[in-house]
């Protein structure tokens, strides 16, 4: 039987795997990539070849119907389907001549639902022009999208840009939170430190703040490989990107300040000083300057945080227990420095 | 009261000290005149946004070459006197308004040597006023701390640097943003509410410095 003080650890290392495995294995839900020619006019004809991901329009057969969808609710219906293969398929659409809303330019929303796939919808996928208003008295057969079906699988949402790097989520994110943790509890052994001068919460403050460090560059990088396959570029500059490196460089400096004492009981005190400051400007450093400027980041320069519509409930299953899992391996590898830092004294102590 | 008259007292030591010894302080004069001409030496002429930016980039260079000596004096037996009498909190506060005090007269030299050699970008003098005061605050708050620490270490001025141009970041982003609005740059809407976050990271910064203090102070 596992001892009672181990069962956060083997928690820890379950929950990871079964991240590992859950968020890697998951399929993403069917999608629409592209749309093409993605513009268009009032009261002409439109033929639109749509390319779709993870899609199965052949095996549909039947099932499949397309809608163009207005803001105000209106939308037409497909008048014909050709599926050409899996993911490439025809559709006709008789626009219109009279648009339902009152501006030039209207951004239509393309639905496709089928029993293979679901219901799959990309916004503004098509523009429509509307020069001016005609005077004729066509009949339009305006229909309510309605009456989805739903292949019951469990999948992961399909976002356009993001595509199967949504996965990321459940190792950038998580790693973040877990370095934010770990810091905190550096500063708390500092403080204890500080308060009851005992050399062991010296020895904690270090080893958390180590692989807080560790968790901070593995995000770095982890974020790095993201920004690639959606900013377009490993660094771009970004004020989020940047403040995050300034935030390491406090850490690193933390350990240049410790390699340059000789008494440690000087060493302790000092660094726990400067873990705590530190750890003060990590707010502002963070959270509060890269709102203020434009970033591509979410949550910051006007872009929405990190909130409610970003998760569905199939990935809240695998992030949650992500954020658990690879908190609690943290303070796991914590630990383990902590032990290896307290032997190599008693070795220093010795000699 | 009783503090304030501690602190008024070890205030006027900071500046007797600074006039007995003389050196110090034209030195850093000194620096600031060669720096200013050194880079309209090979500037020639400067544009307004390149000029917000190497003001405070100046200002950053004296701050740490000024500050980084704040703790060297207080060494040995003399530590163990002021231990003795006096509450750590005082000593800092001092320190940090003797440092303000300083780090505002030589950022008003640098302006006035860059109207003095160039002409003046500056638009909004009355906020650019506060900005420096604000500004010097902030320096003198964590140049002040750290070279506490740094001078608990026996290194040299390189670790104080190190440890401190990562953490000036936030305050020197504001600072730039703000003066960018002063020298009319960018038309900021929400100026106040950038006034308001960097008093909030100053008076962050120097609760938590009297808070860890004593600690350092302590020998």
């Amino acid at each position: 039987m596992i001892e009672k003080g181990k069962i956060w650890k083997f928690s820890g290392v379950i929950l990871i795997v079964y991240v590992i495995i859950a968020g890697l294995l998951i399929p993403l839900k069917s999608g629409i990539e592209s749309v093409e020619p993605s513009y268009g006019n009032a009261g002409e004809t439109l033929k639109i070849q749509v390319t779709g991901y993870n899609t199965h329009f052949k095996e549909a057969g039947n099932s499949l119907r397309a809608w163009l969808k207005w803001e105000n609710g209106k939308a037409i219906a497909a008048t014909e389907m050709i599926a050409l293969d899996e993911r490439r398929m025809n559709l006709t659409f008789s626009i219109p001549n009279n648009l339902p809303e009152n501006t030039e330019v209207h951004a239509v929303t393309l639905l496709i639902d089928s029993e293979a796939d679901g219901t799959s919808v990309l916004p503004s996928a098509i523009f429509l022009t509307q020069t001016e208003k005609v005077l004729t008295a066509e009949e339009v057969q305006w229909v309510q999208p309605g009456d989805f079906s739903n292949n019951g699988q469990i999948t992961f949402p399909f976002r356009n840009i993001l595509g199967e790097t949504i996965r990321n989520t459940y190792f950038h994110v998580p790693l973040w939170f877990g370095m934010m943790f770990l810091f905190l509890f550096a500063v708390i052994h500092s403080i204890k430190y500080l308060r009851k001068g005992d050399a062991e919460s010296d020895l904690k403050a270090e080893a958390y703040t180590q692989t807080g460090i560790f968790y901070g560059l593995l995000g770095l990088i982890t974020g790095a490989l993201w920004a690639k396959n959606t900013w377009g570029a490993y660094w771009s500059w970004d004020i989020k990107q940047n403040m995050t490196v300034v935030a390491l460089l406090i850490y690193a400096a933390y350990f240049i300040l410790r390699a340059s004492f000789e008494d440690p009981e000087k060493r302790a005190r000092v660094c726990a000083a400067y873990g705590i400051f530190a750890f003060s400007t990590l707010i502002p450093l963070l959270y509060v300057i890269p709102r203020l400027t434009d970033s591509l980041h979410p949550g910051s320069g006007g872009n929405p945080a990190f909130g409610s519509q970003d998760l569905d409930n199939t990935m809240r299953m695998v992030f949650y227990p992500a954020v658990i899992g690879f908190t609690l391996f943290g303070f796991w590898l914590s630990s383990l420095q902590f032990r290896y830092l307290r032997l190599q004294k008693l070795r220093e102590d010795v000699d | 009261m009783k503090d304030l008259h501690f602190i008024l007292l070890l205030l006027r030591k900071e500046f007797l000290l600074e006039f007995r010894t003389r050196s110090a302080i034209s030195g850093i004069f000194l620096y600031v005149i060669s720096t200013l001409f050194v880079v309209y030496e090979t500037f020639v002429k400067i544009q307004p946004n390149v000029w917000n930016t190497l003001f405070w980039i100046i200002l950053l260079f004296v701050a740490v070459n000024a500050m980084v000596k704040s703790f060297v004096q207080e060494k040995g037996n003399r530590v163990l006197y002021y231990y003795s009498l006096l509450n750590p909190s005082h000593v800092l506060i001092a320190k940090i308004v003797y440092n303000t005090l300083l780090l505002l007269v030589l950022s008003l030299l640098i302006w006035g040597l860059f109207i003095f050699f160039g002409d003046n970008p500056v638009k909004d003098i009355g906020l650019f006023l506060l900005i420096l005061l604000l500004g010097s605050f902030g320096f003198s708050v964590t140049f002040t701390f750290l070279a506490s620490l740094v001078a608990a270490s026996n290194q040299s001025s390189t670790l104080l640097a190190v440890l401190s141009f990562p953490l000036i970041i936030p305050i020197i982003l504001m600072l730039v943003k703000i003066s960018a609005h002063a020298l009319r740059l960018i038309q900021d809407t929400a100026v106040s509410g950038d006034l308001a976050i960097l008093v909030a990271i100053d008076l962050l910064l120097c609760g938590v410095a009297l808070l860890l203090f004593p600690f350092i102070w302590r020998d």
